[in-house]
């Protein structure tokens, strides 16, 4: 909250000082701090309990630096959402998502007039039309006289602003966080392309709309890979894959998220989902489902993995009864080498 | 360093990475802010920007670090090539000694390398019991730093157009041409006339030079071998790909096999690209009166906005039908690979193979992988004389219910029939009963009527009757089939 009032406070400052930071603006001060190097990105996330890798937190960089927006893919409940939250929570600004499916469509996505609105706007103006007309003769006079007046029916009062011009409208920038693109059709991805390479929305009643030039919003499209997105988008966007997290990684993911689990507890269960996801399944466990079991042991009191806990828990981190009855035989074997290993 | 880019970037459009321009732009700014220092960050950001689906982004990874690796090609020649590589580089002794007489005198050759003076005047003075080689190659192999060397070498490389190498036999020419442009000439007479040289000490040299040269030789030939993967295996691969593309199938070498099931799933994958967007039309004229007073309520129920009905083109039903006997088996087996790779827009496909008995198959092709399903269905179903009125009657006793107005029916078949009864009728109830008949036939138009073939019954109780016989072929009458769909 302190940010969101020093900004406002410093906003209306005429901005004529040198080119201190690579914006241009003293505004983007602790925008700029956290996005200045890599690393910054990387503690700054870790902050957040979100543990980034390499590659996402130099994605995070460029897209700051290059204006672009960020195409991640990758399985699901690897953090594609996670990190456009995370990232709006380590910047102290909003975050704006649009979840997307069939039938998404501008009205939902762009804007919407409100013809409530507009439909009394009529009935005001047909009881003041006397007034306004006052004077005029003849039919020529009287239209004359009415565009003066100025158009207001088609303006921004009536505008029911929706996500993504939501996101266009924010002075102090924000994170845009386009869900699951590709369970939106393709007309929507088309629709989604002037505001991906310009930042600008076009209204045809109004004109264009454009982002804040020092503080465009910050996008993130995920994507589950349902389907292939178009070239169009792609070329416009960087290109982030979030894989499954080795170990390490996902020893340190649950580490930040469930911090009460125990260091042996933790390796156990990371070596026994990496052992599972080595399987023929029909949907691996993701991070997510990681997280799930975690928390789910340490409800149980778990000090250690044991066949018996692991059969009866296994639920939490498989989402098919298939999967289930084919892992059930192997839950010994994985238990002892999860145990095992050191 | 721009110009390294572009030459990655085309790399990476001959390894089927697809680049756009634009994309090559955005590469030269995104530099500007991670720079060249840090590896890993100019890799991460390079894979970022050019490569936009996971297969890309292996095939970029690969691209990579064949590209950017310079420190792998110093290390690995010090271990000595591998015996087949030293036949090679006989042949090439042969050629330079066949050479070496008609060498220019003099000392300094035409080498550019960053052998500068006072780099050799610096060795001089630490260098006592041998003399300092003089000519610009020598010293840059003695006393250079292995960088030194690489970057002579690629320049050398780059000022003789290896990146233009398209096949494999050019390689000696090209290791060649680097080894000259870097300077052998002058290197090779400084050997032969230090080795004449009475002093010791001279002979010394001589004899460190042409290890020198011997392991530089090694060195050469590897960079031109990378270059070669980099830039012209994929070129010859693609005019391959063309060629099996329009060869008739039927005369495919087994060998070929592999790449011919590449290049159906390349082709799957394009379609799927195409048609996976589901298309609407609109009837118009036909008003959605439900649509248009729901739509319309906002605007006090007065109907200005007018909704009209669509349809949604839906994704066929294919069952398809083919011929494995011995002449035609080619055929099946690459129709049913490219339906089957097209589950993406046509998940209902049903498949049935015969010679003379029907049977289904669909199973055993979700199952197991496509040669081992094609395997097992040549076994199962491939002896036997064809007999398409058998199989007809199979058809239609076992899965005629379960056809209907949205299923497509493909006959893949030559429809010789061994001059027994053709049955046609059962195929006309098919064609009643049925969005489409298509078949597929995979002799020219000409021999559809010869013989025991009978065409000239089935064809009428056809929607489609295509000439089929090889990839190219085959991609037109998929996509056909997806487009015409509704």
């Amino acid at each position: 909250m302190p940010d969101a009032l020093l900004a406002r406070a410093v906003q209306p400052l005429p901005v004529a000082l040198p080119n201190l930071f690579k914006r241009g603006s003293p505004l983007t001060l602790d925008r700029d701090e956290h996005l200045a190097t890599i690393e910054a990105i990387h503690s700054g996330l870790a902050g957040l309990n979100y543990i980034s890798n390499e590659q996402i937190a130099t994605a995070v960089f460029l897209a700051y630096h290059l204006d672009k927006p960020v195409l991640i893919e990758g399985p699901p409940g690897v953090g594609k959402t996670e990190l456009a939250k995370s990232v709006a929570d380590m910047l102290g600004i909003s975050c704006i998502r649009l979840q997307c499916y069939e039938g998404l469509d501008e009205s939902k996505a762009i804007y919407e007039w409100k013809y409530g609105k507009q439909l009394l706007y009529t009935q005001v103006l047909k009881e003041t039309l006397g007034e306004i007309l006052d004077g005029a003769k003849g039919l020529t006079e009287s239209v004359a006289k009415l565009h003066e007046f100025g158009d207001v029916f088609f303006s921004e009062e009536f505008l029911e602003p929706r996500p993504l011009m939501k996101a266009l409208k924010e002075e102090a920038g924000c994170v845009l966080l386009i869900d699951e693109v590709d369970k939106s059709d393709h007309e929507f991805e088309s629709l989604l392309l002037e505001m991906l390479s310009d930042y600008q929305l076009s209204i045809p009643e109004i004109g264009t709309i454009k982002a804040n030039p020092d503080r465009k919003p910050l996008v993130f499209l995920t994507s589950n890979n349902t389907r292939e997105i178009s070239d169009a988008l792609k070329r416009r966007c960087l290109h982030l894959y979030i894989p499954f997290p080795d170990a390490d990684l996902e020893s340190q993911i649950v580490q930040a998220r469930v911090p009460e689990v125990p260091a042996e507890l933790r390796r156990q269960l990371v070596t026994f989902i990496q052992a599972l996801r080595e399987m023929d399944l029909k949907k691996v466990p993701a991070i997510s489902e990681t997280i799930d079991w975690a928390k789910a042991l340490i409800l149980l009191h778990t000090e250690s993995l044991d066949a018996d806990l692991v059969k009866q828990t296994l639920n939490v981190i498989l989402k098919f009864q298939e999967d289930i009855e084919s892992v059930t035989g192997e839950v010994q074997m994985l238990t002892n080498k999860a145990l095992k290993g050191s | 360093m721009e110009k390294t880019i572009v030459d990655f970037v085309k790399v990476l459009r001959t390894a089927e990475v697809k680049v756009s321009p634009a994309e090559t732009l955005d590469v030269m700014a995104a530099i500007e802010f991670v720079g060249y220092e840090d590896r890993a960050l100019f890799k991460n950001t390079l894979s970022m920007l050019l490569a936009k689906n996971p297969e890309e982004k292996e095939t970029f990874e690969t691209c990579f670090e064949k590209f950017f690796t310079f420190d792998d090609v110093m290390q690995a020649p010090v271990a000595g090539g591998s015996p087949d590589e030293a036949e090679d580089s006989d042949a090439f002794e042969d050629e330079n000694s066949g050479n070496n007489p008609q060498g220019q005198p003099g000392g300094k050759g035409s080498g550019q390398g960053s052998g500068n003076p006072s780099e050799a005047e610096d060795a001089e003075s630490g260098n006592e019991d041998t003399p300092p080689p003089t000519s610009a190659l020598g010293q840059l192999l003695l006393q250079g730093t292995r960088s030194d060397l690489m970057v002579a070498m690629a320049e050398a490389g780059r000022a003789v157009e290896v990146n233009q190498i398209v096949v494999f036999t050019q390689k000696g020419l090209y290791t060649r041409k680097i080894m000259d442009q870097m300077g052998l000439k002058a290197l090779q007479e400084e050997i032969t006339e230090r080795q004449e040289a009475a002093d010791r000490g001279e002979q010394r040299l001589a004899g460190k030079l042409k290890r020198a040269r011997d392991q530089l030789r090694d060195q050469v030939r590897d960079y031109v071998e990378k270059q070669f993967f980099l830039h012209a295996d994929e070129h010859g691969k693609q005019l391959r790909e063309e060629l099996l593309k329009k060869v008739k199938l039927s005369n495919l070498e087994k060998r070929n096999h592999k790449d011919v099931q590449e290049i159906v799933f390349k082709m799957a994958k394009k379609l799927v690209s195409i048609h996976s967007k589901r298309r609407k039309t609109h009837k118009r004229g036909q008003l959605d009166i439900r649509k248009t007073l729901r739509h319309n309520m906002q605007y006090d129920g007065v109907f200005f906005d007018l909704k009209w009905k669509s349809v949604k083109v839906d994704r066929p039903k294919v069952m398809c039908i083919c011929d494995v006997s011995g002449s035609v088996s080619n055929y099946s087996r690459f129709l049913l690979m490219f339906l089957y790779s097209l589950a993406e827009i046509i998940p209902k496909v049903r498949s049935f193979a015969f010679s003379s008995d029907l049977g289904e198959v669909t199973r055993l092709f979700q199952s197991s992988n496509l040669e081992d399903a094609m395997a097992k269905t040549m076994r199962d179903y491939g002896n036997g004389s064809t007999d398409y009125g058998q199989m007809l009657e199979d058809f239609k006793r076992n899965c005629m219910d379960d056809v209907d107005n949205k299923t497509t029916i493909i006959v893949l078949g030559d429809a010789r029939n061994n001059h027994g009864d053709p049955k046609a009728e059962i195929l006309r109830e098919m064609y009643e009963k049925s969005k489409r008949v298509i078949w597929l036939n995979p002799e020219p138009r000409s021999n559809w009527l010869v013989g025991d073939a009978e065409m000239k019954k089935y064809g009428p109780n056809c929607h489609q009757t295509e000439v089929c016989n090889s990839l190219t072929h085959l991609e037109r009458v998929v996509s056909n089939l997806l487009k015409y769909a509704a």
